[in-house]
């Protein structure tokens, strides 16, 4: 004998309460904004940790003329045997002072030139006298002496040292005042994604009351009706951020595309085309990726969580 | 407005609630039926003691080991007749195949055997109310109150109620039936509890 039952059947029929369709697709957009501004704080961040970890203890030092012998230094010792230092030797000699682990590299002939293509063109040859160029690596945690640039001009005149350090406070106060937007609208997203489900499951209610009303009669607890409505916004607003993510990722790519010069070190890798979609996953930010596979999770928490606590409230009004 | 109450009715006892319109006697059994709490005093329903205070969860558990049956029904119309009793079975977490036994056996009793598939909606008075009661014993309560239970029965289908509630008192479940009904209460004589302006005025035989 089988009874026309319809399965868990307790007369809320949710599906027809709630305004399904607003809800998911009100989701699903404010998902898309939130993982549009999830991309651009991820990409605040890393530029931001970029330039506070490796351009602040980088620094550039040009010096002119550098086959020229190095002027000799007032009581210095002098030995027949020793053949005389050139500029870029003389200050290669005196950033060996630095502190242990850093790294001094002089850039090579081709290496500059390679540098300098986009100006001068391929041809390595060049009339213009260059300067010869030191990237000085400091290792973590050290400064740069504030003398080195005033040192290094006494004893070779006319050496320019470039240090990062100023242009990088100002890029990581820059990349800190793009973090707070993006934290400040996914706080503006959640809360509207709140309001939505909170207003949702008000109209749920309302149009539900008589049903909720012998339900509670019979002794339907708090947690069993606002479970049933918690459960069906959390599958709402899950399947609205799901979407939303998804969409988002188009737009993504392009953002992705736009900040490439940013991300690679060598200027050829700017020509590079539109991202895979298959290795688009190998290419994004892990905590990025993180945080975009876990969106529609918190889309719906942010339901569940609102409609639990709406309709408890709710539910006290109730004898 | 219901003052100054003190009753009690053993495990298993069955009472008649009479009086005039407006005496009083649902506001006592929504009270009864912990739908209403009192402002003083205290009730002790089913071995549990009740104040003004008692918590929620507490309520809604006690709801469930009592069977009430409303004078308007209270059904829920787009279900069908066998979904509406099946609800406080499916509240207590029963299993799918003893709901089915239950609920077919107890529908079969009131004459809606064939009846299960029709939405509450489309009942007759008299069907509603059949349907109200089986959703109100279907569990097997510790405590049955019914508010006019009979009003849109027909005289068998009344007695046959009756005989049942009767049953049920011996088998040791409490009953308290609110009734205007003199030939019911003449039928089956039991105690009363006959209430007026809110005040127990009489109580016995």
């Amino acid at each position: 004998m089988t009874l026309p039952f319809s399965g868990r059947k307790d007369g809320l029929s949710l599906s027809e309460a709630l305004p399904d369709r607003s809800l998911f697709i009100l989701v699903a957009m404010m998902s898309f904004l939130a993982a549009l501004t999830l991309t651009g704080a991820t990409g605040a961040r890393t530029l931001s940790a970029r330039w506070a970890g490796g351009a602040a203890q980088l620094l550039t030092i040009q010096v002119s003329e550098p086959d020229q012998p190095a002027p000799q230094q007032v009581g210095a010792p002098t030995t027949t045997q020793q053949a005389p230092q050139t500029r870029a030797q003389a200050v290669l000699a005196y950033l060996a002072n630095l502190p242990e682990g850093t790294h001094t590299h002089q850039m090579s002939k081709e290496e500059l030139a390679h540098l300098l293509t986009p100006w001068l063109g391929e041809s390595n040859k060049t009339a213009l006298p260059l300067p010869a160029v030191i990237e000085v690596r400091l290792p973590e945690g050290a400064e740069v002496p504030p003398t080195l640039e005033q040192t290094l001009n006494t004893r070779i005149p006319g050496t320019v040292v470039e240090h990062n350090a100023e242009w990088s406070s100002r890029l990581r106060a820059l990349a800190a005042s793009l973090l707070a937007c993006a934290a400040l609208a996914l706080a503006t997203v959640g809360g509207i994604a709140t309001m939505i489900t909170a207003l949702a499951t008000r109209t749920g209610l309302a149009t539900r009351r008589d049903i909720i009303e012998i339900l509670h009669g019979l002794g339907a607890s708090d947690s069993y009706i606002a479970g049933r409505f918690a459960g069906r916004t959390g599958i709402l607003a899950l399947g609205g951020g799901l979407v939303g993510t998804i969409l988002a990722i188009a737009p993504l790519v392009l953002l992705f595309r736009m900040a490439a010069p940013f991300a690679v070190s060598s200027l050829q890798s700017t020509a590079a085309t539109m991202p895979d979609w298959r290795t688009l996953p190998s290419m994004l930010p892990t905590d990025l990726l993180i945080s975009l596979i876990a969106l529609p999770f918190a889309a719906a928490f942010i339901g569940w969580a609102t409609t639990q606590t709406m309709v408890r409230l709710w539910l006290r009004r109730l004898p | 407005m219901l003052s100054n109450l003190s009753f009690s009715v053993p495990q298993g006892g069955f009472r008649w609630l009479l009086g005039p319109s407006g005496a009083g006697k649902s506001s006592l059994l929504n009270l009864l039926h912990v739908e209403s709490l009192p402002a003083r005093g205290t009730l002790e329903i089913l071995d549990q003691h009740i104040t003004g205070n008692s918590p929620r969860a507490t309520l809604m558990r006690l709801r469930q080991r009592i069977g009430m049956v409303h004078q308007n029904y209270r059904l829920m119309p787009a279900l069908s007749v066998a979904d509406n009793v099946a609800l406080p079975l499916r509240l207590q977490h029963r299993p799918e195949s003893e709901i089915e036994d239950e609920v077919y056996a107890i529908l079969k009793w009131v004459g809606l055997g064939e009846r299960l598939n029709v939405p509450a909606a489309n009942l007759s008075g008299g069907e509603q109310q059949r349907t109200a009661i089986a959703r109100a014993i279907v569990h097997r309560p510790g405590l049955i109150l019914a508010d006019e239970p009979t009003n849109a029965l027909e005289e068998p289908q009344a007695h046959k109620l009756l005989d049942l509630f009767d049953e049920l008192s011996t088998m040791g479940t409490t009953v308290i039936v609110a009734t205007h009904n003199e030939a019911l209460i003449r039928r089956l004589p039991r105690p009363s509890l006959y209430l007026e302006r809110g005040h127990l005025m009489r109580e016995g035989e």
